[in-house]
């Protein structure tokens, strides 16, 4: 049986749960997982896998890309061509992928979230999440593609026989790109990945000078301040308090979402909260598909009669 | 410093609800302003701002349909001293066929560059996959999701890029290198309408791009369009403000957040 | 064939200045914020090119040019300023977006163009597109009532009186662009002229013969900016009157509150509409007028025009709305009357604490006609 060559989506000696849906779309594809690890002791559940190779590179070797080229290479040239070439879509991920595939100048698809088995297309969302492709590739050969977290790990399977252990050794480096190291956000007095609750403000706040009525409004309802990608970027709120693809993933018992539509980068970092409670006026945002409560009104509105009546108490 | 910076019009999707024609054959873009990028104006941004501290030239390139040309002279106006369009029916949609015919532009035209820049993604699309495809098929060094460039040394460039949960890699590449540039790196400047009218009359070089896609063709094709999957639904709760709030503070009290 | 005013180089004038600092004394900012409008024409004198962020400031109320006896014009000094940062690109942020906002979307507000008639399938009554009328008499919606569901009312409120009256008048549904009344006031005055170019390519197509605004920022812009291919163009309230006056219309339930209006900046001390606002009140039965001790000429700004809408005012001081919302209540107004969404918006903002309404002219001839 042919075999998805999955890159271990690793960082900082953890082994990431988004794994999981690589090992799901192999799954559903009907391909044999093998797994691709650096040094270093990764808490893999190994009966995932039909073969794990580990590599003889520390983590920060194996995840740069330039070096994550000549690790693809050894692999097809001892072992032959895999079915496809896997990798999550994550930061690693989205950096690698595109990067192996053009030095192999393999055919690549990001971001994938589903399969159709009856037409062999995957499914790719595109302006964000407006609208989904079936995307079918064409020719001879393997392809690369990422595969969107959450969207497969429901299918992985353990397997029945013996996981195959190798070690890949006597591979070179490419010093053209080093690690220099990690640099934390500044200290910050507040995680928001540590919150019960979180009220999360976006887009739809407007202004600025709407932030300090969030503000009043979460410490009455005890709740922590946090934000979507627009509102940070404009510095309404510190980098430490985005929720998203780029900022915290959170899970908090209840996250009350005001003025979010829930775009993909979003809704990534926070659909794993217990309860969603969304509030915007567009009946079609978005954040009402992952919501488990929806208010569609002014999230002012909204906003300014919470406050009166907590003050009220 | 020599920068090519590859620029992508795009329609603006944000705030439409977009149609998908017929059984799935297209999304009917026909009434939809089109724009630059977001993320090739932070790109264009950064790379104006490089050849300002270190001396050079800016090259703007782009990708497509002669209407592209509305981003190379918005280009120009902001900074860049030269704009190419690769005259194509429409932007190529197979993010490997894009890449290709653009690494056999570079190398076909001779340019000589000190780094490629790109947005990390473009709104339309969002393969994000530009910039290292062509990184891999030049062979160059390559760092994506860059949030801030530190120093331009001898050789080399050093970088920030950005991971998961605010963390971020700082990364040292040899140079020629292709950098892929991530939303907030820096704050664009304003190009006004006077500034393009302007920079309207700075000849832009026009480049058939047949002429780099001998012998290869796309290498996906979209079989159907179609609307994302309808999620089982949130419950609504009453459309009167009044309403509406008290019963959602019914709901955080029973969930243990507020008394 | 531009009429007389704006392709004039106003920079030359500021050499008229005697420094009587007539302007400063008008000016609704000068006392709380650092913009000092005699400074920034004394800088102009000088030919100082470091263009100060304090010109973001002004709201375009226009009482320095009103008020000035040698005729220098300084709030026009001031957007020759503006001009110079805009096209040097340092500018916030939040003005920047305004302005490519109307670039691609034709509306400040980045809302989508295909949605800018969406106000009108909303209401219970059919508004028609000019393209099927034989009259020529276009509607123009100010970007701020088409999309903001809060001003919305207001074009639907006067196409219903429109209607009622028997006038025929339509809309320009998607091809209708921002009038660019504030964008020429924030210094973009390439993209002015593109918008103008579209508005008055769309006027000829359809052969649009009278122009009723609705907003007075519109209604300054497409009067004395447009130039001479525009056709002439009346604010709504004077259409309001005219048509009570006639007798066309007629109010009929009572409106028992005390009203205290509102002169807008655009509508009134530019524009010299002070009485049709005035007396479209007075006409109504139960009504009780009041005036604020700033009133007409002086009407003390809501600082919503000049596109102060987009700057991110980043110092601590009282807004005019706020002092104007309490003045209302000493006077003890009920209701602060007004003729623009800019004002509406803005008051509205400060009055909604102190329990005032505040109510477009429009929105208050609708609930007392017969």
């Amino acid at each position: 049986m042919s075999y998805g060559l999955i890159m271990a989506d690793v960082r900082r000696g953890l082994f990431d749960e988004r794994n999981l849906d690589l090992v799901g779309f192999c799954n559903v594809l009907n391909i044999d997982p093998w797994l691709i690890l650096p040094k270093g002791a990764y808490n893999v559940r190994e009966a995932y896998f039909k073969r794990i190779i580990q590599v003889e590179m520390g983590e920060e070797e194996f995840i740069n890309p330039l070096n994550a080229v000549i690790t693809v290479k050894k692999v097809i040239e001892k072992f032959g061509d895999p079915f496809a070439l896997i990798f999550s879509a994550s930061s690693s991920g989205m950096e690698i992928a595109p990067y192996v595939a053009g030095y192999l100048k393999s055919p690549i698809i990001t971001d994938v979230s589903g399969y159709q088995k009856e037409s062999g297309t995957l499914l790719k969302s595109l302006y964000s999440d407006k609208v989904f492709a079936s995307l079918k590739i064409k020719g001879e050969g393997f392809f690369v593609i990422t595969v969107r977290s959450g969207s497969f790990r429901h299918e992985a399977r353990e397997i029945e026989e013996n996981t195959i252990y190798e070690k890949l050794e006597g591979l070179t480096r490419d010093e053209r790109r080093r690690f220099l190291g990690y640099i934390e956000e500044e200290k910050q007095e507040v995680d928001i990945t540590k919150a019960d609750f979180l009220l999360s403000i976006g887009r739809g706040v407007g202004t600025k000078d709407e932030i300090p009525l969030y503000e009043e409004l979460a410490s009455l309802l005890g709740a922590t301040i946090s934000g979507s990608r627009p509102v940070i970027d404009k510095k309404w709120l510190p980098k430490s308090r985005q929720v998203g693809t780029s900022g915290k993933t959170v899970k908090p018992k209840v996250y009350l979402a005001m003025g979010i539509s829930g775009a993909f980068q979003h809704v990534s970092g926070m659909k794993d909260s217990e309860c969603i409670i969304a509030v915007n006026k567009d009946p079609e945002a978005p954040i009402f598909q992952y919501a488990h409560y929806g208010i569609i009104a002014d999230m002012h509105k909204i906003r300014d009669r919470l406050i009166q009546i907590l003050r009220e108490k | 410093m020599n920068i090519l910076v590859f620029l992508k019009r795009v329609a603006s999707s944000q705030e439409e609800e977009l149609k998908i024609l017929g059984e799935g054959e297209a999304v009917d873009l026909s009434r939809l302003p089109f724009k630059l990028n977001d993320w090739d104006n932070y790109a264009l941004e950064e790379a104006i701002r490089a050849v300002e501290k270190e001396g050079g030239h800016v090259i703007a390139i782009s990708l497509g349909a002669k209407e592209s040309d509305d981003v190379l002279r918005r280009a120009i106006a902001m900074g860049a001293g030269e704009g190419i369009l690769i005259l194509g029916e429409e932007a190529l949609f197979d993010p490997r066929l894009r890449a290709i015919v653009a690494s056999r532009f570079i190398k076909k035209e001779g340019f000589n560059f000190d780094a490629i820049f790109t947005g990390v993604q473009a709104e339309d699309d969002q393969f994000g996959t530009f910039g290292g495809y062509l990184a891999g098929i030049l062979e160059l060094p390559y760092v994506s999701m860059v949030v801030a460039i530190e120093e331009w040394g001898k050789g080399y460039v050093l970088v920030r890029r950005e991971l998961e949960g605010g963390l971020m890699e700082k990364v040292k590449v040899s140079l020629p290198s292709v950098l892929s540039i991530q939303t907030g790196i820096n704050e664009p400047r304003y190009v006004s309408v006077m500034g393009i009218r302007r920079a309207s009359q700075i000849e832009r070089k026009i480049y058939e791009s047949s002429l780099y896609m001998e012998g290869v063709i796309s290498s996906i094709e979209v079989l159907k369009w179609s609307y994302p999957p309808k999620k089982e639904g949130a419950k609504i709760l009453p459309y009167d403000i009044d309403g509406a709030c008290r019963e959602l503070l019914q709901i955080l009290k029973e969930r243990g957040v507020c008394q | 064939m531009m009429k007389k005013g704006i392709d004039e180089d106003w920079t030359k004038r500021v050499f008229a200045c005697i420094q009587c600092g007539k302007c400063t004394g008008s000016c609704p900012e000068s006392a709380k914020t650092p913009l000092n409008i005699r400074m920034v024409v004394r800088r102009k004198q000088f030919g100082s090119v470091s263009a100060s962020q304090h010109v973001w400031y002004c709201t375009s109320c226009g009482a320095c040019t009103i008020r000035c006896p040698r005729d220098v014009k300084p709030s026009e000094v001031l957007i020759h300023i503006r001009s110079d940062l805009v096209e040097s690109g340092r500018i916030s942020t939040s003005i920047q977006r305004a302005l490519e906002n109307s670039l691609i979307q034709k509306n400040p507000w980045g809302k989508a163009r295909s949605k800018r008639s969406e106000w009108a399938l909303k209401a219970d009554f059919q508004i028609k597109n000019i393209g099927d009328l034989r009259e020529k008499r276009l509607l123009f919606t100010c970007c701020v009532e088409a999309y903001d569901p809060r001003c919305n009312v207001i074009p639907r409120n006067v196409s219903k009186i429109l209607t009622y009256a028997g006038i025929e008048f339509g809309i320009l549904m998607e091809e209708e662009i921002c009038c660019g009344n504030e964008i020429r006031r924030l210094g973009e005055k390439g993209l002015f002229e593109e918008l103008r170019d579209e508005n008055i390519s769309n006027f000829k197509k359809y052969g649009i013969e009278e122009i009723i605004a609705l907003s007075p920022h519109c209604y300054n812009a497409i009067k004395n900016e447009y130039g001479e291919e525009a056709p002439g163009v009346v604010h709504y309230t004077e259409i309001l009157w005219r048509l009570l006056k006639e007798g066309i219309i007629r109010v009929g339930r009572e409106y028992k509150k005390k009203v205290v209006y509102h002169d807008p900046c655009f509508l009134g001390k530019q524009n010299g509409i002070f009485e049709e606002p005035r007396n479209i009140l007075m006409a109504i039965a139960g009504t009780e007028l009041l005036e604020f001790t700033r009133s007409r000429e002086n009407s003390l700004c809501c600082e919503g025009g000049g596109g102060r809408m987009f700057y991110d005012v980043d110092l601590e001081y009282e807004r005019n709305a706020k002092s104007r919302v309490s003045e209302a209540q000493e006077l003890g107004a009920e209701v602060i009357g007004v003729a623009c969404p800019f004002c509406l918006v803005t008051l509205e903002e400060e009055a909604k604490e102190k329990g005032i309404e505040v109510k477009d002219i429009s929105e208050i001839i609708t609930e007392v006609l017969l």
